[in-house]
């Protein structure tokens, strides 16, 4: 049989969609595929459930990756090579680990942790979070042990927000405005454009009416990070340099839902704008295929019992016809080089290696338009 | 049952947030004026009911007699709040353009959701008055407590002035059960269930009143262990009638679960039809104008 997806000339896949469409089961899925195959993979989880971990029998409290137990599950020939770690990423973490790295002294990065802007950022701002996944992501790549890495990403309502976090995190730290606000007095009102001036009038203005007081912490923040642009401008880059790379399969995660579909469209056409190609949407819990109709007449069973099946049937076509049309939407909207990828429902919530094995060995291409 | 004036319907992804959002709106639309106000991007609950999702109209549209829809976003309240504080035109313009600003009220990603539930505030004070009601289309159950917790986080960061002054104004709406209340939306799934329950426990310890479940997709046990014996032979059959009980097994469990949590339970069948619109929400309107009646 045809593999779903072609794996070999591949490094890294890139799982990305809405929340609550089994992203996370995909992403494991799609790496024990890779394992399966004969390679040796690594699949990192940003989701905060830690779901992933549990299917693979996983401790959620470690920051390195683990080697999940595969016994069982790999054909012999292919054994060699096979293996599967899984690891759960901490983005407050490894972002402190990574002003650890890159601040000039310890009392610079003191004063980083403690800054209320940085505390934020850190804690809450999406972006950071995945930033920081693309980090990990990087320092996974580039340690040779891996042929190919699975990331699930964190649930996004934009799919460029994921894909675009290292820019923004740079445009924030690059920010003219935001590098002359940590300027002393003396230099700020020199040579200053009004544009400069202005964004600190208007954040003491915002300080004055909201009793934030924010200005301090601002300019405590920019000043802090002003030794660590660098480096971190030079991971940012590599990992856009990794996005683009034809090593690197774009996966959209979603279901046959409507409003799903929906979003699945949206977030391909925000990421073909954005010049990158969606190699895959993986439709998850696809229904089996309804049984034949005519075998219940034919059945001997009480005619009670065949009127229940028929009703069953009828019940379970309805839900399945739902789906057929929200694949032809799909396919209708999706550029020819992106392919759909379907994963079964298994009628059950997937948490066992051997379920997640079930839905590898289960994913296929559909081709809506051959379909009734 | 005494509905509190605006109810906020929450739940994880793929338990039918958004539709029953809309049903609600519409069961609630025959006993008084009911407006449904959408936080989520896509606009999913008002594109439902209306082929207009409004972000042609700003502000309120009609989707039927006495039915309002409103498509809610955070940065209008952000633009409303900066000129509402700073009284000087140029100066409030300035302010929302400066790269600055948008960094640092994306540093503080609470301050739009926290302008969002002043509005909330607002239009719940604003149904009182003319005796409506509000249905709210929330964020999925995660973001939600984030977004619902987000009035004492702002207490805690603005000690003082004009914000810290609207939190204690929305802390106190937020624990008023006659004028806030929560719709938790349960799908008869393993995680669904347990996020459920996380989610209404998050409620209740940050002194959220009125709270219910709206267990959605449900459906009752039609094979008995006779008939799953006798369907032994036609095996492709038989997984699907295993899995029809499969829901309805669940659709028990989940119920007793949210009722030993001390929730009311609201529950919609599973439409077994092949497609989900208008008229299909309206037939879930039916169910639960029925079950609130009986409660």
């Amino acid at each position: 049989m045809k593999s779903p997806l072609d794996l070999k000339d591949h490094r890294l896949i890139i799982c990305l969609g809405p929340g609550g469409v089994g992203k996370t089961t995909i992403s494991a899925a799609l790496a024990l595929y890779g394992a399966m195959e004969g390679r040796a993979v690594d699949v990192m989880t940003v989701d905060p459930a830690p779901r992933l971990l549990d299917a693979l029998g996983l401790d959620a409290s470690s920051a390195e990756p683990q080697p999940v137990a595969l016994d069982g599950l790999l054909d012999r020939r292919r054994r060699a090579r096979s293996r599967l770690r899984a690891l759960k990423l901490d983005p407050k973490a490894t972002f402190d680990a990574l002003v650890d790295r890159y601040a000039p002294s310890p009392a610079a990065r003191d004063t980083i942790l403690q800054n209320r802007i940085y505390r934020n950022l850190s804690a809450a701002l999406s972006g950071v979070g995945d930033y920081m996944a693309m980090e990990k992501l990087l320092e996974l790549h580039l340690a040779p042990d891996a042929d190919l890495i699975v990331l699930d990403t964190p649930p996004a309502s934009e799919a460029i927000d994921f894909l675009d976090a290292p820019r923004r995190l740079l445009d924030l730290l690059n920010s003219r405005a935001i590098t002359l606000l940590g300027r002393s007095g003396g230099s700020l009102l020199r040579g200053l454009k009004m544009v400069d001036f202005a964004a600190r009038t208007v954040l003491s203005a915002f300080d004055r009416a909201t009793g934030l007081h924010l200005l301090g912490d601002v300019q405590g923040f920019v000043e802090s990070f002003a030794g660590m642009y660098a480096g971190f401008a030079e991971r940012a880059q590599q990992a856009g340099e990794l996005l683009k790379s034809p090593a690197t399969i774009i996966v959209i995660v979603t279901t046959a839902a409507a409003a799903r579909i929906i979003q699945a469209r949206e977030f391909a056409a925000s990421l073909d704008q954005a010049g990158l190609q969606v190699d895959a949407v993986v439709v998850n819990r696809i229904m089996p295929e309804v049984p034949d109709a005519a075998e219940i007449p034919r059945a001997k069973i009480p005619p009670a019992l065949k009127r229940k099946l028929a009703r069953n049937l009828n019940d379970f076509a309805s839900l399945k016809q739902r789906e057929v049309h929200a694949l032809k939407d799909l396919r209708s909207s999706l550029s020819a080089k992106s392919k759909i990828i379907v994963a079964p429902d298994l009628g059950r919530e997937p948490r066992t290696l051997a379920d997640l094995a079930e839905i590898a060995r289960s994913l296929k291409i559909a081709d809506p338009a051959s379909e009734s | 049952m005494t509905l509190p004036r605006l109810i906020f319907v929450t739940g994880k992804g793929g338990t039918g947030k958004s539709t029953v959002a809309a049903a609600l709106a519409l069961a609630l639309a025959r006993r008084r004026p009911t407006t449904l106000a959408d936080l989520d991007k896509r606009r999913s609950a008002l594109r439902l009911l209306s082929s207009s999702n409004g972000e042609s109209d700003r502000g309120t549209f009609k989707i039927a007699a006495h039915l309002d829809g409103v498509a809610l976003s955070p940065h209008a309240e952000l633009e409303a709040f900066i000129e509402r504080i700073v009284p000087l035109k140029a100066l409030s313009r300035r302010m929302l353009q400066s790269r600055t600003f948008s960094y640092v009220t994306a540093a503080l990603p609470g301050l739009e959701a926290f302008l969002m539930l002043e509005r909330l505030r607002i239009m719940a004070g604003d149904a009182a008055l003319k005796d409506h009601y509000l249905v709210v289309d929330g964020p999925a159950s995660g973001s939600a407590l984030e977004f619902l917790s987000v009035a004492e986080g702002v207490k805690g960061i603005a000690p003082g002035g004009t914000l810290n002054r609207l939190a204690s104004g929305v802390h106190s709406f937020l624990i008023d059960g006659a004028r806030f209340g929560v719709a938790i939306t349960v799908s008869p799934e393993e995680m669904a269930l347990r996020e459920a329950l996380e989610t209404a426990d998050a409620l209740k310890r940050r002194g959220i009143k009125w709270t219910v479940a709206i267990l959605n997709s449900t459906s009752k046990p039609l094979f008995d262990a006779a008939d799953l014996a006798a369907l032994t032979p036609l095996k492709a059959h038989a997984q699907l009638a295993l899995r029809r009980n499969a829901i309805a097994e669940y659709t028990i469990h989940a119920r007793e679960q949210l009722k030993v949590a001390g929730l009311h339970v609201l529950e919609l069948p599973t439409l077994f039809l092949p497609e989900l619109g208008k008229d299909e929400a309206t037939q879930l309107a039916d169910k639960l104008e029925k079950t609130l009646t009986h409660q």
